[in-house]
């Protein structure tokens, strides 16, 4: 048994990215040694700020041997009457270097036949990772890369080391011009001298008298462990997310804690400015309600005196600023920044953005029928929610984050309504598929409103989104939209609320261009709420413009479409459609025109189940309504079967087309059914 | 630590270090920049392929950084030591970690850490990846290895180290506002330059004329165009820094929108990108006669 050590080092790697790289990377070297038949006891995940790889142990040295089967000629012919192997047989033994003790017989299929059975040796260890694990580290993929050497080699920072040891020797290959070798190098520290590594075992103590706990969860239970420590001095509860300890994990190699404090004059920030002051100090702790902070940093003890220091100075310095923007903030008031918005130009050509408050304004009227809903508070959070754009806070990059959580805050302490406030607060939720949504009726309005404005707005200043190129996050925009819509159940058209944009704007525009860019947002928003393409097509082909509507009706959609009935009214509605399609002008049914029982019982049908559904729409009861049209499937067959639709005589043709019409026409207020894709039947019916 | 570490100390040091790494030592730009990188022996020197080892000091301004002298670490103007080494050297990080031992910095006593920053000059259209460098959470140094400059891919990759030297300064005399810095034993800082923090920061966001400004803005970038349709790169380049200032200042007194400052961004970067192509194409030309020559 063998052991193996992969480390590639390099300077300081973008932490976002690091554990996943590294997770990545491990796993493909523990696929290529299950591919490769060779057998390990354990594999550890290793990583740190400036090194990741994998640790293997309990390798054996070769491939595990392989044994093959090869069909010979068949029995008859392989063997003489006296059992003997034939010439025949001979030559097959010959060309595959087979023994007689391997050769035995097999029935299969096409009758009874010689075969051999041989051992193939494993390949050593060394020679397959020698190959293949430059080859791993060429495959790993990155959102950003760089160069920094001749070569043109791309990676997200410059490799500077790599040790590939097999047991006490390394493998032979180079990356980016740097040979695998024996030497890893300790945290910078504590030296500078790489460290000599004779054999991989020896690889995490060894790293561990360097500076470095190589292994993250290891580093990880120190950090959770220091810090607790660290709060049970102060005496308080430190507040961290499982997010802020992984990008601590992930910047560190050595986590040493230190506690510091700033004034307690700014305890009156606003919380979340609090927090991203904390943030952009470097991930900084705050004990909860006190004004002290708890630091994980990388080094050596010795530095706690200098690096607290050195921390509360930055915290000092950079909590002055936000203190001077927020107390200046609040001396302007929101009014005056909202009056300063008349100045700030949206977008090119599309007024200030004091005119896109106002528009927003006017069109969240259109949602004044909702239930709940504060429609005076809506109103002015929707005038005053772009006025934090003018603080000097927001203005500020480190806390541009904070629109709208500002503009919340300034609402409230400028003595607006708290449903005012809440609203402006999360009017820009949600910012990314799967972030929170606006917990009040308010602020969802808001939110939609708010966003197809910037949809519009895009696509009327020539900015819509084309292939990668979508600087105004139009996408992400059109989906929040439909989610947010879909999220409180608003019974409101989509396609109404474009429509009457697009007058405030007075713009001269094909709503279509915008209404298809919404189409395309909500069937994806539709897939990932796991419905089939065809359900939604079939939905959205009549689709008029009401998200939550058109979610309920692919859900009893989808809940039907087992059904044997259902399977066999889909047909009937594909016929009806290639029926209907070249028919250009359809008249009005003429109950006395109908001579067969066929049709005269469907016309029947077809009139009692539109007025059982016409309530059922109203109540969106549409699993029911579905239902009601599947029982009208047999009355369909039958007509179908004994009806000619179209029959020589002219006028009883045109009133049978006009019955296939009517009857259509009940499905189509549901969907387009013949969109929905049978098994085995191809897609265009 | 050394006792002796006055501002003015400092800098001789840094400069004496990189010079026995190889640096040619150069002096600032002659009007006003942002940062070392529009320095011609920065963004100018980075673009071709021959090796390029250079370090200065140089004196930036920002105007939107201003804090009328109130604020003990923010303020409008401050000294760079801003280094260049093309091709970079692969012991880099090493080679800059020991700079700062030279300094009297120990790494046993501090934290030393490299905290992702992918740097980008909009106004040059030029972007690298590195770090800022922290010294016990104060940002010491931006570490950036160049990627493109003036729009134009490098093939030879500059690595950038930037010294904040007020903030090494700030550690290294263990104070805590930059106004009680020594610059040498008799006079601080503050003695040197409060008053000009003051008065920048009254006319950077009080006092400064927008319309002037912008009319300003408009000529220098009429004139470095004509400039580069004469086919000369530096007197051009001259004149796309100057509107990099002017915009700076715009910027301060908050008088351009979103829309309009991404549109200002646009023109100096516009004329950036010419000064890049045009200065490659001359010196590919040289080069041709050079070699047509022997």
């Amino acid at each position: 048994m063998i052991d193996f050590l992969l480390e590639i080092g390099f300077e300081e790697f973008p932490p976002a990215l690091l554990k996943r790289t590294a997770e990545d990377l491990s796993a493909k070297v523990e696929k290529l040694l299950i591919d490769e038949r060779i057998f390990y006891r354990s594999i550890r995940v290793i990583y740190t700020s400036r090194r990741f790889g994998a640790l293997v142990l309990g390798l054996t040295r070769k491939q595990k041997p392989q044994i093959i089967e090869i069909q010979g000629p068949p029995k008859k012919l392989a063997f003489d009457s006296e059992d003997k192997p034939t010439k025949m047989l001979q030559g097959f033994m010959k060309a595959n270097d087979l023994k007689a003790a391997q050769i035995f017989t097999k029935k299969i299929k096409k009758g009874e036949y010689a075969c051999g059975k041989k051992e193939i040796a494993g390949a050593n260890t060394d020679d397959i990772l020698g190959k293949e694990i430059p080859e791993i580290i060429r495959g790993l993929e990155f959102p950003k890369t760089m160069v920094w050497t001749k070569g043109g080699i791309r990676f997200p920072r410059p490799v500077r080391w790599i040790v590939a040891l097999l047991d006490r020797r390394p493998l032979r290959f180079t990356f980016a011009g740097i040979k695998a070798d024996r030497y890893s190098s300790p945290n910078q520290h504590f030296s500078f001298t790489p460290m000599r590594l004779e054999k991989p075992r020896e690889y995490l103590i060894l790293l561990r008298h360097g500076g470095v706990i190589a292994d993250p969860n290891e580093r990880r239970r120190i950090i959770l462990k220091r810090i607790k420590q660290a709060a049970a001095k102060i005496g308080g509860k430190p507040l961290y997310t499982e997010e802020m300890i992984e990008e601590i994990n992930c910047t560190i190699e050595y986590p040493e804690v230190v506690t510091g404090e700033f004034e307690n004059q700014y305890l009156d920030l606003p919380e979340e400015v609090l927090m991203a002051v904390l943030k952009v100090q470097g991930d900084l702790i705050w004990v909860k309600g006190s004004n002290k902070f708890i630091c994980i940093f990388n080094g050596k003890k010795k530095a706690v005196q200098n690096v607290r220091k050195g921390y509360t100075r930055g915290m000092a310095a950079k909590l002055y600023d936000a203190y001077f923007y927020y107390k200046n903030d609040l001396k302007q008031g929101l009014q005056n920044m909202l009056a300063q918005t008349k100045k700030m130009m949206w977008l090119e050509d599309l007024g200030s953005l004091y005119d896109k408050a106002t528009r927003i304004n006017r069109l969240v009227e259109m949602f004044k029928t909702v239930p709940e809903l504060g429609i005076d508070a809506l109103k002015r959070s929707a005038m005053l929610c772009k006025a934090d754009l003018l603080s000097q806070m927001v203005r500020e990059k480190d806390f541009t984050f904070l629109q709208g959580i500002m503009g919340g805050h300034y609402a409230e302490a400028c003595g607006e309504d708290k449903q005012v406030a809440a609203a402006i607060k999360e009017h820009y939720l949600p910012k990314f598929v799967g972030d929170t949504m606006p917990k009040t009726k308010e602020g969802s309005v808001l939110s939609v409103v708010d966003k197809i404005d910037n949809v519009v707005g895009a696509f009327l200043s020539g900015n819509r989104p084309s292939g990668s190129y979508d600087p105004f996050g139009v996408r992400r925009n059109g989906y929040a939209v439909v989610s947010v819509i879909d999220a409180c159940s608003m019974n409101i058209s989509l396609f109404e609320i474009i429509d009457n944009l697009l007058k405030l704007y007075n713009k001269d525009f094909d709503k279509n261009i915008i209404s298809e860019f919404f189409i395309e947002r909500f069937t994806r928003y539709l897939q990932d709420k796991k419905f089939r393409y065809d359900e939604i097509n079939a939905v959205l082909a009549t689709w008029k413009g009401d998200v939550t509507d058109a979610r309920i009706r692919c859900e009893a959609l989808k809940k039907l479409r087992g059904k044997p009935d259902f399977t066999k009214l889909v047909i009937g509605q594909k016929r009806v459609r290639n029926i209907l399609k070249d028919i250009k002008k359809i008249g009005v049914v003429n109950g006395e025109l109908l001579k067969e029982d066929a049709e005269k019982k469907l016309y029947k049908k077809g009139l009692e189940t539109k007025s059982k559904i016409k309530e059922l729409f109203q109540r969106r009861d549409y699993f029911k309504i579905l239902n009601l049209l599947l029982a009208m499937r047999v009355d369909i067959d039958k007509f179908f079967d004994d009806v000619m639709v179209m029959c020589d005589d002219k006028i009883l043709r045109n009133n049978r087309l006009a019955l296939v019409h009517y009857i259509n026409s009940l499905f189509s207020q549901y969907a387009d059914l013949s969109q929905i894709v049978i098994e085995g039947e191809n897609q265009q019916g | 630590m050394r006792k002796d570490n006055t501002f003015e100390n400092i800098i001789i040091r840094l400069k004496q270090y990189w010079q026995k790494k190889g640096c040619l030592l150069f002096e600032p730009y002659n009007s006003e920049v942002g940062a070392g990188t529009f320095n011609p022996a920065t963004f100018i020197r980075i673009l071709d392929e021959k090796p390029w080892n250079v370090c200065y000091v140089e004196i930036s301004k920002r105007p939107r950084d201003g804090r009328y002298a109130a604020n003990p670490l923010r303020f409008q103007q401050f000294y760079q030591l801003q280094v260049i080494m093309k091709p970079s050297p692969s012991d880099i990080q090493r080679i800059y970690l020991e700079s700062l031992a030279h300094l009297g910095i120990k790494f046993k006593e501090h934290e030393i850490k490299f905290v992702e920053g992918d740097w980008d000059a909009p106004t040059l259209g030029a972007w690298g990846l590195g770090w800022e460098v922290w010294l016990d959470g104060i940002e010491i140094t931006q570490f950036t290895y160049f990627q493109q400059a003036g729009g134009i891919d490098l093939s030879v990759i500059p690595v950038e180290i930037t010294y904040g030297l007020e903030r090494i300064a700030l550690v290294l005399q263990d104070v805590a506002s930059v106004f009680d810095l020594k610059w040498n034993n008799d006079l601080t800082w503050g003695d040197v330059y409060r008053q000009n923090e003051i008065e920048f920061s009254k006319y950077n966001f009080e006092r400064a004329d927008p319309e002037f400004l912008i009319s300003l803005f408009s000529k220098y970038e009429a004139e470095a165009k004509k400039v580069f349709n004469d086919g000369l790169v530096l007197p051009g380049y001259d004149y796309t820094i100057k509107c990099s200032h002017i915009f700076n200042l715009l910027e301060a007194r908050g008088v351009i929108s979103i829309s309009e400052r991404a549109k200002m961004i646009g023109r100096v970067r516009a004329l950036a990108n010419q000064a890049a192509e045009l200065y490659l194409r001359k010196n590919s030309e040289k080069n041709e006669e050079e070699s047509e020559e022997k």
